[in-house]
This record gives C-alpha cells, structure tokens and sequence, in this order.
C-alpha cells in the first residue's frame, strides 16, 4: 500500500537542532549499520515499494545495480538531516528567483517548482537507447513537417490522412511552399517519456513547439551539487551545462544564409509568463539578448531591435511564444506579444525562427498515432521507442470502444496541453464521462484516448518519510546538421499520493535526473 | 555592445528606486530617533519635522491628521508602508524588484540575488513586526542592503553602457534627494541640532566633520552639501557623475554635448562648477534647492527622451 503522507514521523525534534548534532557526528561513511549513531533514523528504512515499475528497487525490493551507491549513501542519512537539507534547498530556491507562474488566482503567484532531493538515475544502456530513440523520431517529425508543408509526399500516398493533417488546428497554412532555413523546423524539442508495468519506454508526447523546463535541468543540478554534495558519492553523472551553448549552436545554425556571425535573440511574453525564470536563464547562459515584442521592430523586411545606439539587425529569433501571437498582421490580430510583419520579413529569408512556424502540427495529439508510421515512411526503420497505444477517435470502430470504456481509459483533448482538458477514467465521475462522451460523438477530431499506463515510480521525500512517487522523463533535444541529444532531462514527479498526473501546472515536482556515461 | 532601450530604461529606474529607498530609510531613521522621545509639548516641532519628511518622502498627506500619541510611528509607518504612494520604502523596493524581474537575464546573478533578497525581506516585514523591534534594526538593513547593491553592481557589472544607465540613476536620483532635503531645511534655525540633523540625513556629518575641523560655521555645512568636489552626496558631485556617464555613453568629449540630456546636465554642471555659496545664500538655500530639483527632473525627461523614447505602437 501507499504510505501516508507525515505517517510515522511528526514526532521529532527540531530539525535543525537534530541536524547540527547530526553534522558535529561527523560525516557518516560506509553502509555499516553498526556506525550509525543511536538516534538516527535513515530514511530508506522505511522506504517500501508498490506494485508499479520501481526505478530504485526490484521486485524483492533490493536496490538496482546503478541504485546501489545511493542506497549506500541514503543509509547514512537520517530523515532530520534531509528536512534540513530541504528547507535549505527552498530558500535557496526562492532567493535565486526559481519560480514558476501560477495563473489559478488573479495575482499571478511565483512559487517555487517544488523540488525532490533524490535524485533518478537512468544508466547509460538505457540512456544510449533513448538517445537513438528520440534522434530517430525527431529526424522523422522533421521529415514530415518538410514534406507536409511541401510535396506532400505522404499525403498522396495515402499513409495518413489529408483530412487530419489539414483540420489540424496547427496547420498553418502560411508555411506551405516555404523552405526554412537548413530544413529545420524543429530545433528544440523535449519529448515526454513514460515507463510502463515492465520497465519499458514509451513516447507519450512530442511537445515540438515550446517545450519548458530545460531552466530546472540546470539549476537543479546546481543547487543539489552546492547543497548536497554527499549524494554525489559514487556517482558521475553527465554534466548538463554544455546545454546552453549547444542550444546557441542550433540557433545560430538556423540563421539566413549568408551570415556569418549571427545576432540571435530569445523572444519572451515577458515576467508575466509562467516560464519567465527560464527565459532569463536561457538567455543569460547562452549571452544573447532577452526581448519583447515591443523591443522589435520590422522594416522592409527586416527584423531589428531598438538599442540605446540605434536599431541593430536581429537574424535569428528563438522565441517562446506561440505561432498564433507572433504576428498580428498574419495571425491574431490583437496579440501585443508579436511583432508587426515578422512573417514576412520570415518568408522573405531574413529572419531564422526557431522552432519554425507550423511544428505543432506534428504534435497535435491527434497526429500521434501516426507517428510510427511516419518513422516507417520517412526513415524506413522501425521506431526504436513504442508509442502507447492509442485510439483514434475518429474512427467508428475506435470511437465506439473509447465510449463504452471511459471509465478505463484517459482521454486527452487535442487542442490542449499541460494537464488541462483531460478525462482520467477510474477517477472520473459519471457526469463527467456523459459530457466526454458527448464532446467525443460532437467533435471526434478533437479527442484521442489511451489505456492508463502505471507510470513508473521512484523514492520521493514525502513530508517525513520516503515513498515511491509516479515520474515521467523529458529529454531535451536538439537539431543542428543532426539531431542533438544532450544528456539534459527532466524528472518530473507526482507529488500528490497516486497521482499520475506530473505537470508543474497540477501540482507536479520535478527531480535532478543524473544521466550515466554507458 | 547591444543595450536595448527597454533594457536601458529598466535599469535607470531600478537603481534610482533603490537610492531613493536607501535615502529615505536614512531619513526616516534620523527623524524617528529624533522624535519619537519628545513630549506632548514638543508635538508642534515634531509636526513639522514629520511635515518636511513627508515632502522629502513625496508623500502627500496631512501630518496634522495623524495619530498624536504616536506620531512618530505613525508617520513611519506611512513612509514605509505605504502602498498608494509610489514613494514609500515598500513601493520603492517592488519597483526597483520588478524591474530587475523585466531586466533579470542581463543582470548578474549577484546583482539580481541581492534586490530579490531585499524584496523578499520587505515583504516579509509589516508594521507590526517593525514595531515590535523598533524601526531601526529595519531601517538599517534596508540601508545595508540598498549600500551593498551599489558595492555589488560595482563590483559585478561590466563598466560599459549597462553600469553607466545603473550610475545615472544612483547619481540623479542622490542629488535630487539630497535637494529635497536641503529645499526642507529651515535656514533660519541656526542651533546646532538643526545642523546635526540636515547633514545626517545626508550621510554627512562624519566627512563634513573631517573636513572643516570643528567648523561650526552654518556656511560650510550649506556649502558642503552644495558644492563639495568630492563629497558624493553633494549636489555638485552627484551632478558631475551623471554628467561623465552621460559622456560614456555617446562618447562625446566632456564640455561638448551630442543630445539633449548632455546639455542640460552640462549646463546645470557648468553653474555648479562656478557659483558661489554666498550667491546661493542670497537667492535662498531652500529656493536654490528647489530649482535644483527642478532641473535634475529636466535630466531626467532629456534622459528619456534621448534614449528611451516612446515610439507610438500599431
């Protein structure tokens, strides 16, 4: 069973005061039960695994080969120490600034992303499959994107409907006959990856527009590395801080041809955005500029930015906002995040935008049952990582099923992302699966349901114990000649008891995630 | 070196909100301590000494109005507090912080660190925490923490066009302050506690006391907030030091001016560079003072014009 949350603990001393005698003990070493001072208490003592895929413990609940030097550690730490650790950790958190933006009340509260201390831990075997997994899959998407918003290819041949592809609501019809620069579309990228009962790894989601939190990747590192470095026996995990300049070398890789040096910029909503904090950092790490829109301007085609020296020439636009604010003259109208003809000054080959106006179509949730076929058609490969199986909604045979299931199944909305807009079948209530089932027969295009796969599970500070919690992983990605994959991901980690939704936005964590060398 | 004029503009305001929060703290801290053991008898004189505090403050309301048994708190309180004024401590530190926010990726980690922090402390802060300690332990770690960012920026930030935006507005905003301050002065009160209290809300009476050796000439305390060399709370100093990051900028020779904010500073310098303190003293410290001010906020609408100008959108 799940532990409780607080249960058995709640009846210590101060932590504080715990810990400084903890820390006057000296630097515990070694796994020997018989070093460990008479009132500790460890945490992975009462660590007990559930019936879920467990990263850190087989099914006889003995630690993992690549757990086992943590294990070794976490056995000489007791539970007052960790508390401490962890209040450390937040104020560190809140004074650097490392927040997130809640919209759910009308201030627009910063709060920290709430940070588990222990670490996940993913060997180089599995790393080394996931690198070619995802590489192959982007080299596709990539494919595919060219092809749609060119010859068509795949299209005329049948392999996925037109009908699809065109009522997608990212489709974006501007971009059709356009050749971005280099062929890229999508040079960042930070797929979703779950694992099911068996350990298996499945692509949940591509998130190929403006995936966020590569921010918390670097900064997680940092403050667990200054914190707590005693975790890190044992242990060498990959560092994550070539990120940033990896990320810069894609960018500049997108600029017009002809340029030598390119000025790039990182274009952002401004502090309002819920992902401000990793704009800043972006920009700050890779040296470039962090503009808003009222920073740019576009004259003859031409995107410049206003400087205390005059307009200066701006080739390439990382930009963390969504296709549709991005220019009011092509898109909405009334955006105040975009800039006046920017598309044009795009089309006319004077400007890189990156991602590329138009990825989304290739994650539209709808799209992502095709994807393996995708890989099949562009590359001529089998996918390396399984999609989970998906029904299509708007197939007759599918849709009927998904409707007499509901309560089995998760179905997500197409148009939306983040947690929102979702149905989770066994803890939904009637009312709620009658008014899916409706949207579903109305508007089948929007909606695709899957089976609710067990998300793996890993040793997560819950209050005063440790306690297996659900997590997902998100990779990083880069497109440069190639695919890029840098050894940067994210844990994300369900904080809430048998929750298995791990987005920031519905109460979500995330953890340092130490990729090893194979 | 790319500086963007929002960027620009951001940082101008951020470092003027700070001086302007670490000034008032001191002000506040002077008067507070000079007040708050007087008598009911000494009510009038402490209603206008919390009147000329409340100008310097930009706070507009009535001191007449406030709490009698506890003036001095209560005043405090407004000038500290005090959210519908753009002038108070708290006002001030959100302003400087949500600039910084808008400003965050060109800012050092440090730089940054140290007005979150500030920000953080304030917010944590209410009348009634402060009142349990008595303002002074908060006054000054508002002082401590608004000095060491100048130190920090110093220290951290490239002494290109970024710093040189940063020392405009430490400068402006310090002599501007230091005006409003001396536009506040009674020039008729001739006693010595009068004196004490004008030069230490202006961080003075330690240097002033070096320099003029048991001086007690009320002339050379005037003349040293005015138009010390090197004094750097004097008028004179602060005007100088927009004038040369002013000169950085545009990299146009001193004595020459390439835009608007150039001439009027240099004009404004020139003056300080040759009048004399008898001539101030003619025309009135406090009318002087208040000209002054005047023409430091003319520096700062050239400064806008000049570099962050409002170019009309859609």
């Amino acid at each position: 069973m799940w532990m409780k949350c607080g249960e058995g603990g709640g009846k210590q001393a101060s932590p504080s005061l715990r810990t400084v005698v903890r820390l006057d003990t000296g630097p515990s070493e070694g796994s020997g039960a018989g070093r460990r001072p008479e009132t500790m208490q460890p945490l992975l003592d009462q660590y007990q695994r559930v019936d879920f895929f467990d990263e850190f413990a087989d099914e006889l609940g003995v630690p993992r080969a690549h757990y086992a030097g943590l294990a070794q550690t976490l056995r000489t730490i007791d539970i007052a120490e960790f508390r401490h650790r962890v209040d450390l950790v937040n104020s560190v958190l809140l004074q650097r600034g490392v927040t997130f933006t809640v919209y759910s009340d009308s201030r627009g509260t910063e709060r920290i992303l709430p940070f588990d201390l222990i670490p996940r831990i993913v060997p180089g075997n599995e790393w080394s499959l996931i690198k070619r997994g995802i590489a192959q899959r982007v080299t596709a998407l990539n494919a595919f994107l060219g092809d749609i918003y060119g010859a068509q290819r795949i299209l005329h041949e049948g392999r996925i409907s037109a009908e699809m592809v065109f009522s997608s609501k990212f489709y974006n019809r501007e971009m059709i006959g356009f050749r971005v620069p280099r062929d890229v579309y999508i040079h960042v990228s930070g797929c979703d990856l779950i694992r099911g009962r068996d350990g298996t790894y499945y692509v949940l989601e591509d998130n190929l527009r403006t995936p966020s939190g590569i921010s918390y990747v670097l900064e997680n590192r940092d403050v667990l590395k200054r914190s707590f470095p005693r975790l890190f026996e044992n242990y060498q995990p990959l560092p994550v801080d070539d990120y940033p300049r990896r990320l810069l070398d894609a960018l500049r890789h997108s600029a017009p041809a002809g340029v030598s040096d390119p000025t790039v910029v990182l274009l952002t909503p401004g502090i309002y955005n819920s992902a401000y904090f990793e704009h800043t950092v972006l920009a700050r790490r890779m040296g470039v500029e962090l503009v808003e829109a009222g920073d740019l301007l576009v004259h003859d085609n031409i995107v410049f930015m206003k400087t205390t020296k005059g307009l200066q020439r701006v080739d390439v636009i990382y930009r963390r906002i969504d296709d549709d604010f991005l220019d009011p003259l092509a898109f909405k109208a009334d955006s105040t995040l975009g800039v006046t003809g920017l598309m044009n000054a795009y089309r006319a080959g004077h400007v890189g935008i990156a991602n590329a106006v138009g990825t989304g179509v290739a994650d539209d949730k709808a799209i992502y049952p095709f994807v393996p076929d995708i890989i099949r058609f562009y590359l001529g490969e089998e996918p390396i990582l399984p999609n989970v199986p998906t029904y299509d909604c708007t197939d007759d045979l599918q849709r009927r099923y998904v409707t007499s299931h509901l309560d089995e199944l998760v179905v997500k909305n197409t148009n939306q992302s983040g947690g929102y807009g979702m149905l989770m079948g066994p803890s939904s209530s009637t009312i709620e699966r009658a008014r899916f089932k409706e949207a579903i027969e109305a508007y089948p295009r929007d909606f695709i349901a899957q089976p609710i796969i067990p998300l793996s599970c890993h040793p997560t500070i819950v209050g005063e114990t440790l306690a297996p919690r659900h997590i997902d992983l998100r990779p990083f990605v880069l497109m440069n000649e190639e695919v890029d994959v840098p050894p940067t991901a994210l844990t994300r980690v369900a904080l809430t008891d048998g929750s298995l939704v791990v987005n920031s936005s519905q109460g979500g964590g995330s953890k340092d995630t130490w990729i090893l060398d194979d | 070196m790319v500086l963007l004029s929002r960027v620009a503009e951001s940082l101008y305001w951020m470092s003027r909100n700070v001086e302007r929060a670490e000034t008032l703290a001191r002000i506040l801290d002077v008067n507070y301590n000079r007040t708050v053991d007087r008598n009911a008898a000494g009510r009038e004189r402490a209603v206008r000494v919390w009147r000329s505090v409340f100008d310097m403050a930009g706070i507009s309301a009535d001191v007449e109005l406030l709490d009698g048994a506890s003036l001095a708190s209560a005043a405090f309180e407004r000038c500290t507090f005090s959210t519908e004024y753009r002038t108070s401590i708290v006002s001030c530190i959100r302003i400087a912080r949500s600039n910084a926010l808008s400003v965050r990726a060109e800012l050092s980690t440090e730089v940054w660190e140290c007005i979150n922090g500030l920000y953080l402390f304030v917010e944590a802060q209410s009348p009634r925490s402060v009142a349990r300690e008595g303002p002074s332990s908060f006054l000054r770690s508002v002082r401590d923490t608004a000095q060491a960012f100048g130190g920090i920026v110093d220290a951290t930030v490239s002494h290109d066009d970024e710093w040189n935006f940063l020392q405009i507005g430490r400068y402006l905003e310090r002599s501007a302050m230091t005006a409003r301050i001396l536009r506040n002065h009674d020039f008729s009160d001739e006693s010595a506690h009068e004196w004490q209290r004008l030069l230490e809300m202006c961080c003075a009476s330690e240097p002033f006391a070096k320099a003029q050796r048991l001086s007690s000439d009320p002339n050379e305390a005037l003349s040293f907030l005015f138009l010390h060399r090197s004094f750097p709370r004097s008028i004179r100093f602060c005007t100088h030091e927009v004038d040369r990051a002013l000169h950085r900028i545009s990299e146009t020779a001193m004595g020459a001016y390439s835009n608007e904010a150039e001439r009027v500073t240099g004009r404004l310098q020139a003056m300080l560079d040759f009048v004399q303190i008898g001539e101030i003293l003619d025309e009135g410290g406090d009318r002087f003072a208040a000209r002054f001010a005047e023409r430091a906020d003319a520096i700062g609408t050239a400064i806008q014009a000049s570099y962050f100008p409002r170019v009309p959108v859609g």
